[in-house]
């Protein structure tokens, strides 16, 4: 690394452009860990669209929030393994709307068309160390005529927007069926909660 | 050694990159690069390394390298955790030198001693024809930067096989990650927080 030896820059005032004489040190949690694999699907050539979901109190300084990981057809065994990164850095002024970790398990087949596998979401774990996280997914179920064209032709009913992933509110209406496991790897290390007097 | 403001916290990686397992090949090295966050920095030892040749024995099916891994980094933010990448290459049926897998993980983020098996993934070839002609001309797909497994952009485009896995060692040491307010174990598991026993 060629950069000066001064490697103070990035403590979170200067992120928040705040001055040197304020003295409040904002709490800070850090997510860094791997989307592992998904294994129990049907086919198992698959694909993660994820995305992480905080409360209003918590804002990103570091990290990508969401995107997709590799296709992987695996040559042996029924794990698809991705190994996708996951680093990300919040602030946050309060506990509400710790953040959420959701899923979309996709299936890629050999003419690229894709079709969706599951849905799931998982709290990213509050008390700090290494965790290793099992994720159950489910997909809705249409109507048995639905289910009928999708034995022929593929496809199925998707959700219409992904907050129902990750939130209680309109679940009642839905039917789905239970589909595979991703697995994740995550280390939560805390900052400064124990100045504000949280235990966890 | 003591200071009462540390402005950087240190992580020492002792380790191996111990054995592989690949059913399918055979005679393969490895070569392994850690891909940090602008943060850090590494105080002493390779960033970088090639292993030697290994090959099965008659009666196991692992593939030994038993390589040293021996780094120390400095940062002040634990964004940009270190990663190791490991690629794995193997002659094919021709004699070419290809790619047979690729893979990443983070460093553990708590002291002691852990032991990882990492999964190893080769791009695919994006149709029969190509598989084909890679075979015959020994020229496989392979990422032109190893250090794009270990990053999360554009990695929806890619196509992988995952064939074998490695399993690394490592132990690990920290410097002043408490004095600098990183909470990195819960409190059930630190000793120094549980009741004196009569």
């Amino acid at each position: 690394m060629q950069q000066a030896p001064s490697l103070q820059l990035h403590t979170t005032r200067e992120c928040l452009g705040l001055s040197h004489r304020t003295r409040t040190l904002m709490a800070e949690l850090h997510i860094i860990g791997q989307i592992i694999g998904a294994t129990g699907f049907p086919q198992n050539s698959l694909f993660c669209k994820w995305g992480v979901h905080t409360g209003g109190a918590w804002r990103l300084l570091a990290g990508l929030k969401e995107g997709q990981t590799q296709v992987d057809m695996p040559q042996t065994g029924d794990m698809a393994y991705w190994s996708h990164p996951i680093d990300l850095h919040y602030t946050t002024k309060g506990l509400q709307g710790w953040p959420k970790l959701h899923l979309q398990v996709w299936h890629q087949d050999s003419f690229g068309r894709c079709q969706l596998y599951g849905y799931g979401y998982i709290h990213v774990p509050s008390s700090p160390g290494q965790h290793r996280l099992q994720c159950a997914t489910w997909r809705p179920l249409g109507s048995w005529q639905d289910q009928l064209a999708e034995m022929f032709v593929g496809g199925g009913p998707q959700l219409r927007s992904p907050d129902l992933i990750y939130s209680g509110a309109d679940r009642y209406r839905l039917h789905t069926v239970g589909m595979g496991t991703v697995e994740l790897e995550l280390c939560v290390i805390l900052r400064h909660f124990d100045r504000y007097g949280v235990e966890s | 050694m003591t200071s009462n403001n540390p402005a950087v916290f240190l992580l020492m990686i002792n380790g191996q990159i111990e054995a592989a397992d690949f059913p399918e090949y055979d005679d393969l090295y490895c070569k392994y690069c850690f891909v940090y966050g602008h943060d850090w920095a590494p105080t002493s030892g390779l960033e970088e390394g090639i292993s030697q040749i290994t090959s099965k024995g008659r009666g196991s099916q692992s593939l030994v390298w038993n390589f040293p891994l021996d780094i120390t980094f400095k940062s002040t933010n634990p964004f940009g955790w270190p990663q190791i990448v490991v690629s794995v290459y193997g002659p094919d049926t021709f004699g070419n030198d290809i790619v047979r897998g690729y893979g990443a993980v983070h460093i553990p983020f708590t002291p002691g001693k852990h032991t990882k098996t990492i999964p190893m993934f080769v791009p695919e070839s994006t149709s029969r024809l190509q598989k084909f002609t890679s075979w015959l001309m020994g020229r496989r797909p392979e990422f032109t930067d190893p250090k794009v497994v270990a990053q999360g952009e554009g990695r929806e485009v890619t196509r992988v096989r995952s064939q074998g896995c490695v399993t690394l060692q490592f132990n690990i040491v920290t410097k002043d990650m408490k004095k600098l307010g990183y909470d990195t174990t819960s409190i059930e598991h630190s000793p120094a927080r549980t009741p004196q026993q009569l």
